[in-house]
Formats: C-alpha cells, structure tokens, sequence
C-alpha cells in the first residue's frame, strides 16, 4: 500500500503548482485552472487524511468542496466573458486600466 | 443509520438570515413578472425592511445564553447577535445608497438586491459558524455572490476589471484557507472547533509542523479577506471599481464577517498553542496594515481610493484589538486608561473581554461610518466620468457646503469619525481597543496605532476643507436629490453622532457582546 506521506506530498506539489501557476501567468483563464488546481490539491490531501483516520469528515469535505467549486466556476467564467467583451482580451497584464 | 435529531429550535439562530433568503428569494421570483418598464421602487424598500426585521431578531437573540446550535456546527452567542446586528446596518445602507445609484444608470434590478440579501445571509451564518466546512461554505456564499454584484454593471470597463481581480484573488485567498484547514483536520481528525481542543493538544506533542502550517495558511487566507498588509493589493482596485454601494457592503459587511470568523477560529486553534506565536503575527500584520493603509492613502485625490486604502487602515486598528486576544498576561499599565473596577474574572479575562467588545464596537462604528461615506460618494458620482476616472475626484466635493450644506455636514460628520476624532462614534470606538491593547500591555503598538491615524486625520480632514474651503468649481452639474440615499445619510450620520455622545449605556449594553461561546 502507498504510504499516506506520498499523498500528501503529491498535493502539496499540486497545490504549489497552482499558486505558482496564479502568480505567473498571464492568460485569465489558465491563472483561473490553476485556482482549480488548488482547490482539487486541498481535495486529495482531505482524502488522504479521511483514510488516515478512517472517518468520513474528509470525504464529506472533498465532496463540499467540489459543489463550491462548481458555482465559482459558473461566476468566474462569467466574469471572464465580461472581460473580453469590454476589452477583447483574456491577457491578464492588460487588465490594468486602475493605476495607483 | 442513526440520524441527527435536529430541531425547530436549531433553525430560531439562524431566524436573519433565513429571512434575508426569503427576501431575496421573493425579489428574484417577483422579477419574472415584471416588464422591463416597471417601477421598481419597492424593491430597496423590502430590503432594507428585511434587514431591518434581521437586526431586530438579532437583538432578540443577543439576550439568548451562549450555545451550540446544529449540532455543534454553529454557535449562538451574543458575539454572533451582535455582528448579524452589524451587517443588517450595512446591508440597509448600502441597499439605500443603491436606489438613485442604479436609477441614474436604468440598472434597477431585483437580482441586485438579492445578492446583496444572499451576501449578508452568508455574512450572518458565517459568523455563527463554527465548523471548518459551514466556514468555508459561509465565506464562499458570500464571496460569490459579492463578485457577482463587483461585476454587476458589466458594459463598463472598470467593474468588470474589478470584478476579475476579486474573482481570482478571492478565489486563491480560499483555496489557501481551505488547504490550512484540510491540515488542521489532518493534526485532528475533526473539523469541529469545539471539539479541536483536546486533539490539538496531542497534535501539537506528535506533529507540531502540520498545526502551525495549517495555522498559518488559514490565517493568510483571512488576511486576504479582511485586506491586510501584504495581502492587500486587490483592495484599492476592486473598491474603486465596483459599484459604490457594493463598495459599501463589501467595506461593512464582508470586513466584519472575516474579522468575527477570524476571532472565532483562531480563539479556539491558539489554545494550547505558545500563545506568543498568534501574537507575534497578528500584531506585525497590525503593525504594517495599520503605518503602510495610512502612508498609501495620504497621496490619493480620488476619494473613493483613498476609502479604499483607508478602509485597510481600519483592518490594521481591528488587528490590534485581535493581538490582544493572544496576550498570556496583563500588562504593567493595566486599568491605566479606565479606572473602572473589575466586574469578575481575573484581569485577563477582563482585558480578553473588552478587547472582544472593542471589536464588534469598531466594527459598527466603522459600517455607520463607512457606508455613509460612500453613500454620498455615490451621489456626488456621475456615470460619464467614470470611465475617464475623474467621477471620484476631491473636485466633486470642493464648495459642497454651500451648494448643499446638509450633505456637507453629513459628509463631516463620518470624515471626523473615520478619522478618530471626537465627539464622533469612530473616536469612541478607537478608545476602547486602544484601551484594551495597553490593558494587555501593547503599549509600543498602541502607541504606533495613535500616530498613524494621527497621519490619517490629514487625509480626512482633506475632504472637509474641500468642501467647507473651496470654491464651487465652474461649469458643475447640479446635484441630484434622492430619497434613498438622503435617508441613507441621515441614518448615518444620526448614528455616528449619537452613538459617539451617549457611549455609557451602548458599551455597558455590549459588555456582554464580548461573550463567546467557550470562554
């Protein structure tokens, strides 16, 4: 059997991936992947743990969490066509017209 | 399978925000039958008389004993009460704020309302909540639907732009949050804070490195939502570019809802911790939000930037009340401030429960404040400038108190009270988490936290001399009157005033405010 601590690493290189992936890139909608990412990073970890203690919260958790991701998804892709009607582009270094 | 005995009397908690869902239920479903011409008037009306209906429940139920609700997933305590009381305030003024707003921009709809009333019922729950899931779920229904309401005038370049950024920044902030808590419930094995105590304790014997790393995240993850410094970055450009009054809500509302969750969990994950580590990082995020809010805001000319950068100040205040939380011994100068005698409980105690009600104090000083002065930042405004970018600048309100002296003077009153200045509720307020921070012997802080609202005054008073100072400007448009946001001013600055001269029955009234379930 795969011991738990790979699991866990295994998400904690996800959820890394993901919030480098949200600071770095440019194209909206793969800094938006990237939050998913996250989110599915934070599910496999919950899953991890539920094994470990042989309860069922993680799992209860991870399914919580998908449903929530979902309706971000909906309002975030909105947002994102919002965006490139009024600009005619998904590049995130252009979205600046609000200066310090 | 045995399943969960929950009764009627689990569901008399949550009473405001079951009834901020039926009427944003009733809002959405009476749309359906409305022409595209219809007057919608009524709408604001049965908002602002739902939020009316949940702060009287919520006063109700500050008299109830502290318990847990929900089989544990929830609590009821006054704390709880009285910040449901806090987002009802905002949820009304900002909802008055919005009627000539969206009528000078043919964009009344009741789908507006309605995610403001979905927002504040999340804003509600989550301060009842209690559990690390129905947290998260609670931060997310509110989230949501406040992005959606930053985005809501979706033609323009700048809600959309502000929209986005909250999107992905409040997005990122969550996942950070939510992998914090699948490592605390990794240490645990529950997800219950009130459960946590005992396995805490073992976790941190077995596997210190998970506890303060889930800790840690979480903590990072509410600093985004509550606009601390370094995590601040979406505030100023998501403030100015939602519509004013979702500026409001989200600068009341959202605020006092991250700070209670904040105070909950971390009340409850610092136990049995060394407590000088939550100290250590609360009071260096209080310590550069309150100095960099403060420098970042002198230089704006946009008002409604410079609200933006000074509600960031605000949270800096705020995280001074919450490090006194975490201070494991009163300090040498206790009582210096207030010769008042201890009414029970050893000194810690007592200085733990007055930073508590100078919090929710702050935090309803704050919202009358706050959300007034957008509300006239939201009448001053016109839609042709906006995209131009000069809608928000100090040149609206030059000459002000001549053209119209009643909105000068309530302008006044909530600059005097965001900066600290008597005889106003934000001066009240100030003193009483100043008071409890030296209490706990954060006198350097404090005294850090002075001068730098000391340096905020200037920007404040800025607008004051403007509008008292200052001719009317050539060529100014007139000033459209609306019920709405006149009755949002008057409310207000009623408040901000009354609440800053008659404090002694208010403070002795949220003394027991300060009571939270556990301690």
């Amino acid at each position: 059997m795969v011991p738990i601590t790979y699991y866990l690493l295994l998400a904690a290189a996800l959820f890394c991936m993901g919030m480098f992936g949200v600071l770095v890139r440019t194209n909206a909608l793969v800094v938006f992947m990237c939050v998913e990412l996250m989110l599915n990073a934070v599910n496999l970890t919950f899953l991890a743990f539920a094994r470990m203690h042989g309860n069922g919260l993680g799992h209860v958790s991870a399914f919580f969490v998908i449903a929530v991701a979902a309706a971000e998804a909906a309002i975030g892709l909105a947002i994102v066509i919002a965006v490139f009607r009024s600009r005619g582009t998904v590049n995130v270094d252009d979205i600046r017209t609000m200066k310090h | 399978m045995n399943l969960p005995n929950i009764t009627l009397a689990d569901f008399l908690p949550m009473l405001p925000a079951i009834i901020m869902v039926v009427a944003a239920s009733v809002l959405l479903l009476s749309e359906v039958f409305l022409s595209a011409t219809a007057s919608r008037g009524y709408q604001a009306v049965l908002t602002v008389v739902a939020a009316a209906a949940s702060g009287a429940v919520a006063v109700g139920l500050m008299f109830e004993p502290p318990q847990e609700v929900f089989l544990g997933f929830g609590v009821l305590d006054p704390f709880s009460s009285f910040l449901t009381l806090v987002v009802s305030v905002g949820l009304a003024l900002a909802a008055l704020s919005a009627v000539g707003f969206l009528r000078r921009r043919g964009a009344e709809r009741g789908e507006f309302y309605a995610l403001m009333l979905f927002a504040s019922a999340g804003m509600s729950l989550l301060a009842m909540s209690s559990e690390f899931i129905t947290i998260f779920v609670n931060i997310e229904v509110l989230s949501i639907a406040t992005y959606a309401l930053t985005a809501y005038l979706r033609r323009g370049t700048r809600p959309s732009e502000a929209g986005f950024k909250y999107f992905i920044l409040g997005a990122f902030s969550s996942a950070v949050l939510l992998y914090g808590t699948a490592l605390l419930y990794g240490a645990t094995g529950t997800t219950k804070l009130n459960d946590m105590a005992g396995p805490l304790q073992q976790a941190l014997a077995t596997s210190p490195a998970l506890v303060y790393v889930g800790a840690v995240l979480i903590a990072a993850g509410f600093a985004f939502k509550v606009a601390a410094v370094p995590f601040h970055m979406w505030t100023p450009d998501v403030y100015e570019g939602a519509p004013t009054p979702v500026t409001a809500l989200m600068s009341a509302g959202v605020k006092a809802a991250a700070f209670a969750s904040l105070v909950r969990v971390f009340v409850t994950v610092g136990k049995g911790m060394d407590p000088k580590l939550p100290l250590m990082l609360f009071a260096t995020l209080a310590l550069l939000t309150m100095v960099a809010g403060n420098l970042m805001a002198i230089p704006q000319r946009n008002v409604k930037r410079m609200l933006a950068y000074s509600s960031i100040a605000h949270a800096g205040y705020l995280l001074l009340g919450v490090a006194a939380l975490f201070v494991a011994a009163p300090g040498e100068h206790f009582r210096l401030l207030s010769a008042s005698s201890l009414s029970g409980g050893t000194p810690l105690d007592v200085a733990r429960s007055d930073a508590l009600r100078g919090i929710l104090y702050y935090l309803l000083a704050y919202t009358f404040s706050a959300t007034g002065a957008f509300a006239m930042v939201s009448a001053l405004e016109r839609r042709e400038d906006e995209e131009k970018g000069t809608a928000w600048d100090l040149e609206r309100f030059a000459g002000l108190a001549q053209r119209r002296p009643g909105w000068a003077f309530a302008m006044a009153a909530f600059m005097l009270s965001l900066g600290g200045i008597p005889p106003t509720v934000g001066f009240m307020s100030k003193l009483l988490i100043f008071q409890a921070a030296i209490d706990v012997g954060l006198v350097g802080l404090t005294v850090v936290a002075v001068l730098s609202s000391a340096a905020g005054a200037y920007y404040y008073l800025r607008v004051v001399v403007y509008m008292f100072m200052h001719p009317i400007p050539e060529g100014a448009q007139p000033l459209e009157r609306n019920w709405g946001t006149e009755a949002a001013l008057v409310i207000a600055t009623v408040a901000v005033v009354l609440l800053g001269i008659l404090p002694g029955h208010v403070t002795d009234w949220l003394a027991q405010a300060g009571t939270l379930f556990g301690q």
